[in-house]
């Protein structure tokens, strides 16, 4: 189609040239023009392939509603998907259009067209089933993906976007009439005001069309302008451009995005979007209204457009997209456009209206008549056709006879729906109107309001009692705004959502959805299917689920289907709107919260230490954890660790243990409290000495384990693990608050006050008198499990004689500040013994060898202490502690438990991996009973070969019995069930 | 996004709150025999209405502290939040059901935009 320039206006200056590419070929625009407009000017109209036919797709509306032009933008990280009708062009801008290749003029793809009667609702779920499921991952979902979609998803995409919090008492969306006249209302009064506009322009329907010649006795231009001046001068009401509401909460929460960067190129590293949340008292919706179209053979070609858009288009973008368009419509709103056309001194090549003549407006009549356009009343088109572009059209006329009309554009109108979208997303319940055929919101479920088309009134006759009477309850100064209109007032429509064509055809195609390629014809199909309810009429066809949410279209579709079951629209309901109303980048969401910031790293105070000394580091919740220390470049994992054990079985070894979680508890009934939180019984543990520790859910299953130090009845420091420390704090709070109020008790975690050093070894002994040489070491003086407290340099220090590897160990507690300087203290004095630090990996190896569990690897959530056969942690003589009850449930006393126990393998030589299944078989018969499976397994070289600990059935009464561990290729492995024991059982070297 | 009247703080956003299920379930008292039933019950089964439900909430990013309230589990509505040495409030005192969102059936996915 042919478009002119018309006039200039406030939007469009004519002088100010922008050059931009499009599938590499460079064109000039006008500042101010969105991509679809400038791509009209240069007479362009194909711009996409549709998503499953690869059909030549074309520009049908001229805002965020379309369905169509979609493109990617290669000159912003390649952001696909983006709609051509709103995006603003800019100089040096690269557009690409979508799902065609080799190009959009020879699309391979298009050959789907050829085989579409087979590719109807639910093609792909009845076909692609078989022969095995692996076709599917393997040949089908790649296949299908490369030909139906749209964009390609961006490279290298590092959007940056802000968050703002918004705290107001109302909250308007949408800058058209009724939103200013609102916006007007309030200016001067007590209430924060927040005026929310998606385009760069305040003003909507009097931008938009020629709908209204006078406000106030004022040219709309001139009432526009003094009305914004007013707003912006007031203290309360804030406008927002550029800003799209795309959700709609509970509780007036909205979240709206802001495009910093309209009509230019984002700088990199600047705010490209800013996402707004709004806690708003009072909602306005002043969303406007959206045409729909119609459904009639090939209604999907190119040329083919929206009839208030192309109004949009000359009056927005100073712009006719054709000298002579068709119109086709059912109802009142298009009599704008033929005004705007003759206006502009073009007029349209035929009116086509399903009405009858004595429906038709007698205004709209007349102009017809006065300016010669051959008018259609009673009419319907059949069908459009031409080649990537509308030529003809076939106009069946009241007289049931066929008229074949030559034309590049086609206006269509099929009537229009309040914006609704935001309305059902807060939970506002919607009524069908019989009468202007569409949806109206009916009951608010919030504290929300509508106003204007957005609430169904499509007539300007009592915009102002309408306006007054919703917003009585802020009490604000009542309007009086006097409106004349060039056109009629009263909307009025007749029934009219399909026409069926002339020629029956495999291969015709009346369309519903524009975006997801769904007829008419799979709406009957469905239908007979069974899939009657619209929700799953939706889903089956696919139908209103693209990305525009069927903005144009679900209407019709719930026409249609209403006819087709005879039921009334109302019966048939409508789909549930879901935020958000149009797509928004993960990156706005994501916000700041994203790269670095996306979750803390949590690091110990000799982190830097680390990195100086070759450690490779481990996730340990949000710690970073040395995993083990590489001596040189070429070590292996595996060198590392079995030097790391190495040495500390014969020498020494220190950890970084400060990432352990640490509480302290303190109160008069600080005892009786820990008595009820941990298994163990406390009662009778003496000041100054430690205990290891159980803490269970009330299911009866460990929940996290650690070290008790117990200062006095009334003082008590816990360790935790360094994943389970907020979880224990957090339960711990729970249960003092509100189980056991009575009890006088306080908790803090001290987790990140203190620095823990783990010492293990035979040669720790010599290391600590040389690091503390004020402190006596030897047995007798401080036994296993007891703590004291030292002065170590006027640093406060606990010292706390425990170990996790089997070794002769202690775990020293330092102020954070003063970890670095004893630590480095410490690596120089041991240098002697051979003191070396060692990592995770060494230290699971180590307590392994020893049989002590990881709570979370060793157990599960189903794993009880008597499992673990730790029930001497059992404090049986309490009356009451977490879980206790849980100890004795049916369930938990069943034999069968999967239970601790230890594995290797029967020859020596074989290995075994986590995660292994045994079972009681050699031979792999289907089924297999399990029995469990392995929770750790490593090589020991203390022990000369691979051992494991595992969870398995009834294990207990099985050690000391032969089984297998079934192995990733089909086989297994012979393995013997012993003791979870492998390294001085008799703890000797432990308490020496 | 909820709005949480934390009744040592005030009203504060959702996202600083955990939620605790249901309030009101008694512990039993570990001194005394408990039957098999009566454990599984409190380790095990909590309501789920449709409705108005006492619930437990804790601050978590805030004072840490936990407090009951009344919410409509249908329309997300907390009616009130109180102190756990408060007296739970009778639930007669609050407009029966709420209405659900959107005039949906009592039971059901609440996926309605239309009056039934």
């Amino acid at each position: 189609m042919k478009s002119i320039n018309l006039k200039e206006n406030q939007f469009i200056q004519f002088h100010q040239k922008i050059s931009f590419k499009f599938d590499g070929v460079k064109y000039f625009g006008y500042k101010g023009d969105t991509i679809a407009s400038a791509l009209l000017r240069n007479n362009i109209n194909l711009v996409g392939r549709s998503f499953k036919y690869h059909r030549p797709r074309g520009i049908y509306t001229c805002g965020i509603e379309e369905p169509n032009a979609l493109v990617q933008i290669i000159s912003e990280y390649s952001e696909p998907n983006t709609r051509a009708t709103i995006k603003k062009i800019y100089e040096g801008m690269e557009i690409e259009s979508q799902n065609r290749w080799p190009s959009l003029e020879n699309d391979f793809g298009s050959i789907n067209n050829l085989f579409s009667p087979i590719f109807t609702a639910g093609f792909y779920y009845k076909t692609f089933m078989g022969p095995h499921k692996k076709f599917w991952k393997n040949l089908y979902e790649p296949l299908i993906r490369r030909a139906a979609g749209l964009g390609k998803p961006p490279k290298d995409f590092k959007g940056i976007s802000n968050h703002i919090h918004h705290n107001v008492d109302v909250t308007i969306i949408g800058g058209g009439l009724n939103g200013l006249l609102a916006a007007k209302s309030f200016i001067n009064s007590n209430y924060d005001v927040l005026l929310i506009e998606f385009e760069d322009r305040l003003g909507g329907i009097i931008n938009n069309s020629n709908k209204i010649s006078l406000i106030d006795n004022k040219e709309p231009k001139d009432w526009l302008k003094e009305t914004i001046q007013e707003i912006e001068e007031s203290k309360n009401v804030k406008i927002l451009k550029n800003t799209l509401v795309t959700t709609y909460n509970y509780i007036n929460h909205l979240i709206a995005i802001e495009d910093r960067f309209v009509g230019s190129k984002p700088i990199e590293g600047k705010v490209n979007s800013t996402l707004h949340k709004i806690r708003t008292g009072h909602t306005i919706l002043c969303n406007g209204h959206i045409e729909r179209f119609l459904s009639f053979q090939n209604n999907d070609l190119p040329g083919i457009m929206l009839s208030s858009s192309f109004e949009k288009y000359m009056c927005r973008y100073g712009l006719s997209p054709s000298k002579e368009p068709v119109i086709f419509s059912n109802n009142s709103n298009s009599n704008s456009l033929v005004y705007s056309l003759i206006k502009a001194g073009l007029k349209p090549k035929a009116y086509i209206d399903s009405r009858s003549g004595e429906e038709i407006e007698p205004n709209l009549f007349d102009l017809i008549r006065k300016n010669d356009v051959p008018l259609y009343t009673n009419s319907q088109i059949k069908g459009a056709f031409g080649n990537k572009k509308i030529e003809k059209i076939l106009v069946e006329d009241s007289s049931g006879a066929l008229n074949e009309i030559k034309c590049d554009c086609l206006c269509l109108s099929g009537g229009i729906n309040p914006d609704v979208h935001l309305f059902t997303q807060s939970k506002g319940l919607l009524d069908w109107d019989e009468k202007d055929l569409t949806y109206k919101p009916s009951k608010p479920f919030q504290p929300t309001i509508t106003l204007g088309s957005a609430s169904g009134q499509f007539n300007f006759d009592n915009l102002n009692s309408e306006i007054n009477e919703k917003l009585k309850t802020f009490k604000v100064k009542k309007l009086d705004v006097k409106l004349e209109l060039n056109t009629n007032t009263k909307y009025n429509i007749e029934k009219l959502w399909e026409v069926s064509p002339q020629k029956k055809s495999l291969w015709a195609k009346s369309f519903i959805d524009l975006q997801n390629d769904v007829t008419t014809k799979d709406i009957r199909q469905a239908i007979t299917e069974g899939f009657d309810r619209i929700e799953h009429l939706k889903r089956y066809t696919t139908n209103s689920m693209g990305t525009d949410q069927g903005k144009i279209s679900s209407i019709n579709a719930l026409g249609i289907v209403s006819d087709l079951l005879d039921k009334k629209v109302n019966e048939v309901g409508t789909t549930i709107y879901r935020p958000p109303y149009a797509p928004l980048s993960f990156s706005a969401i994501a916000g700041r919260n994203c790269y670095e910031f996306y979750d803390p790293e949590r690091k110990s105070p000799i982190h830097s230490w680390h990195i100086k000394n070759g450690a490779i580091f481990e996730d340990v919740g949000q710690w970073k954890r040395p995993w083990y220390f590489q001596i040189n470049k070429d070590e292996s994992m595996h060198d590392a660790v079995q030097r790391e054990s190495k040495n500390v079985r014969e020498n020494a070894g220190i950890l970084d243990g400060s990432t352990l979680g640490k509480i302290e508890i303190k109160g008069e009934d600080a005892l009786e409290f820990m008595n009820l939180i941990y298994t163990n019984s406390f009662t009778k543990m003496k000041q100054g000495s430690a205990r290891y520790a159980l803490m269970l859910g009330e299911d009866g299953m460990v929940k996290d384990d650690g070290i008790i130090c117990k200062i006095s009845d009334q003082h008590f420091i816990a360790t935790t693990t360094t994943g389970g420390a907020a979880t224990v704090l957090g339960c711990m709070e729970e249960y003092a608050q509100t189980e056991w109020p009575n009890l006088k008790v306080f908790m803090n975690s001290i987790t990140e006050q203190y620095a823990t050093f783990n010492i293990s070894g035979p040669k720790t002994r010599e290391i600590m008198k040389k690091a503390f040489p004020n402190i006596n070491f030897s047995n007798e003086k401080f036994p296993f499990m007891t703590f004291q407290f030292h002065e170590f340099n006027g640093i406060p220090i606990r010292i706390l004689r425990a170990s996790f590897t089997g070794e002769l160990g202690y775990e020293i507690y330092i102020p954070s500040n003063s970890a670095p300087k004893i630590w480095d203290n410490i690596q120089s004095l041991g240098k002697e013994f051979g003191l070396a630090p060692y990592g995770t990996e060494t230290m699971h190896l180590l307590r392994a060898e020893k049989g002590y569990i990881i709570v979370g690897q060793d157990t599960d959530g189903s794993i009880t202490p008597i499992d673990l056969g730790l029930s001497w942690m059992i404090g049986k003589s309490k009356k009451d502690f977490l879980g206790k009850r849980s100890l004795t449930r049916s369930d938990t006393i069943r034999e069968d438990r999967k239970q601790l126990v230890g594995i290797i393998p029967s020859n020596k030589a074989d290995k075994l991996e986590e995660g292994q299944h045994i079972i009681l078989d050699k031979e792999i018969k289907s089924p297999v009973p399990m029995l469990g499976h392995i929770t750790s397994c490593y090589y020991s070289s203390t022990l000369g070969h691979d051992f494991a600990l595992a969870v398995i059935k009834n294990g207990h009464s099985m050690i000391g019995t032969k089984a297998y561990a079934s192995t990733s290729s089909m086989s297994t492995t012979g393995v013997d069930i012993v003791k979870p024991v492998f390294y001085d059982e008799d703890n000797k070297r432990l308490v020496s | 996004m909820l709005i949480i009247n934390c009744p040592y703080c005030g009203p504060r956003d959702q996202s600083e709150f955990s939620n605790g299920g249901e309030a009101h379930v008694k512990r039993p008292d570990g001194s005394k025999e408990i039957g098999d039933r009566e454990w599984g019950e409190y380790v095990f089964i909590r309501a789920n209405p449709k409705g108005l439900f006492y619930e437990r909430w804790v601050h978590t990013h805030g004072c840490r502290k936990w407090f009951n309230c009344v919410r409509d589990t249908s329309t997300d509505e907390i009616l009130v939040t109180y102190r756990l040495d408060e007296k739970k409030p009778n639930l007669n005192n609050f407009k029966s059901v709420v209405k659900t969102p959107s005039g949906e059936p009592e039971v059901g996915s609440g996926n309605f935009t239309v009056e039934k």
